[in-house]
């Protein structure tokens, strides 16, 4: 079945399954590896994407409630003025050490800077709770975001 | 071969209904990760399957005469932001997986998904939810209570859509709500009791209190609170520990890996001690 969507701001036509996860289309079709699989079954994170602007498990998303949306994948992301900041304040915080876990990070960030930018520490840990991370123990990931929060300010 | 379906309109999606049994799918969460496959492959149904996501008519949030009505497709994170759903709802809400999770899944899917341990359902039962359900036959409307049946089970027909979820204006001047998970938010429960009361002069006026995980689906008993409206509040203070026996033979946890049966038992005691301490402390 023919399915359009718009990814990195570019409109994409394919030719899928519409059951398809949309998780193996970032990945196996359109090449997107910056997004990640890590447990496939919608509690690590790895897999976030933007949809219309908010995070969501693309390991959980069928292709079919993908139709006539806007993504984001990581690889969009770099392009913006905000994940530089993003990123800049994960490395001078240590929030990334293996890097498995930190474009699902930066996208849950993102999505949670955009619609709350001035988030206290409670609401980062709670907002980012389903973004698994078994290398920093967390505290390095949410002192990178509130960062990005102060250092973005305006930006959000 | 599984045909699939993605329907514009909710007229579409009754005709696909009343012709084809379908998988209905809304945001997915639970759905696919009951029917997952090898990473590459797509997820295994082994029926049709409809998708609910692009039908516009079955968003959004309302408010009428009859209550709030929560349109299927509403999405859990809609309903966090919505002034208009009833605010016990909304913690219950908040406490569902994650934010992640929260941007698709929708208020509706938790109910329909009939876990025992979905958060949401405890809210229903507590508010007096009403299910619409619509078919090219007709519509329906049923309470809560007696839409959810057992595990995994509710009072659908194959050729029925649930279009909303309805709640009925309640005034009362109290709420709890309480979640005791492994974790403190993206944890599938092991408790949850949802509680409201009202006090006029020195009389319980209002009492109602459910519970989720403790039971094959979730439970609140009208009986109980029938016997405690009208009391005074220092009649229910020195019965106290009468209603919570009374409580403790309708919450019956069975025992599963998340927790035994009788720390739930026992947590969920606790908390109907703590509710009444409330309730009778005019906090
Ligand atoms: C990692 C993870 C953590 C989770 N944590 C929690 C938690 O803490 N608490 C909790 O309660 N739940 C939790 N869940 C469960 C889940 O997110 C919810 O049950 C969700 O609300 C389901 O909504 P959905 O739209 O994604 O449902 P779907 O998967 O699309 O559907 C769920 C069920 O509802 C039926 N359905 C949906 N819409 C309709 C309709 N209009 N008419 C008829 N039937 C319909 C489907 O057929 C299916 O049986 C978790 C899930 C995951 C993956
Ligand atoms: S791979 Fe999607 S949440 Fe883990
Ligand atoms: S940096 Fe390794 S999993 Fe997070």
């Amino acid at each position: 079945m023919k399915i359009n969507f718009n990814m990195n701001g570019k409109p994409v036509e394919i030719d899928v399954d519409p059951s398809m996860r949309f998780l193996d289309v970032v990945r196996d079709v359109l090449h997107l590896n910056g997004t990640k699989e890590g447990c496939g079954e919608g509690s690590c994170g790895a897999c976030v994407v933007l949809m219309d602007g908010k995070s969501v498990n693309s390991c959980l998303l069928p292709v079919a409630n993908a139709i006539g949306h806007d993504f984001v994948t990581i690889e969009g992301l770099k392009e913006t003025k905000e994940f530089d900041i993003l990123q800049q304040a994960f490395a001078e915080m240590g929030g990334s050490q293996c890097g498995f876990c930190t474009p699902g990070m930066i996208i849950a960030a993102y999505s949670l800077l955009k619609h709350n930018p001035y988030p206290t520490e409670a609401q980062v840990r709670e907002e980012m709770s389903g973004n698994l991370c078994r290398c920093t123990g967390y505290q390095a990931i949410v002192e990178a975001v509130l960062k990005a929060a102060k250092k973005g300010a305006g930006l959000w | 071969m599984v045909e699939k379906y993605i329907p514009a309109s909710k007229k579409e999606a009754l005709e696909v209904l009343s012709k084809h049994d379908c998988y209905i799918v809304a945001g997915g969460s639970d759905l696919m990760v009951m029917k997952k496959n090898t990473a590459g492959l797509a997820p295994k149904f082994d029926k049709d399957i409809l998708y609910t996501s692009h039908i516009d008519e079955l968003k959004g949030i309302y408010e009428d005469e009859a209550g709030v009505h929560v349109k299927a497709g509403t999405t859990l994170d809609e309903v966090l932001n919505s002034k208009l759903a009833p605010a016990l709802l909304k913690k219950a809400v908040s406490q569902v997986a994650s934010a992640n999770i929260r941007h698709f899944a929708t208020l509706v899917g938790n109910l329909a998904n009939a876990s025992p341990a979905g958060d949401t359902i405890v809210v229903d039962f507590l508010l007096d939810a009403k299910v619409k359900l619509e078919s090219v036959g007709g519509e329906r409307i049923v309470d809560v209570e007696n839409f959810v049946l057992g595990v995994r089970k509710i009072d659908r027909h194959p050729d029925e859509l649930i279009t909303e979820l309805i709640f009925p204006k309640l005034d009362y001047s109290g709420d709890m709500w309480w979640k005791v998970g492994s974790r403190k938010a993206d944890s599938i429960s092991k408790v949850m009791v949802a509680g409201y009361w009202g006090i006029r002069g020195k009389i319980v006026e209002k009492f109602a209190l459910s519970f989720g995980s403790v039971s094959i689906k979730a439970v609140r008993s009208h009986d109980i609170e029938k016997e405690i409206i009208g009391l005074s509040v220092s009649e229910l203070k020195a019965r106290k520990n009468e209603f919570i026996e009374k409580y403790g033979k309708i919450v019956t946890p069975i025992d599963d890996q998340r927790s035994n049966a009788e720390y739930r038992h026992k947590v969920a005691m606790n908390i109907v001690s703590e509710f009444i301490d409330k309730v009778v402390g005019g906090k």
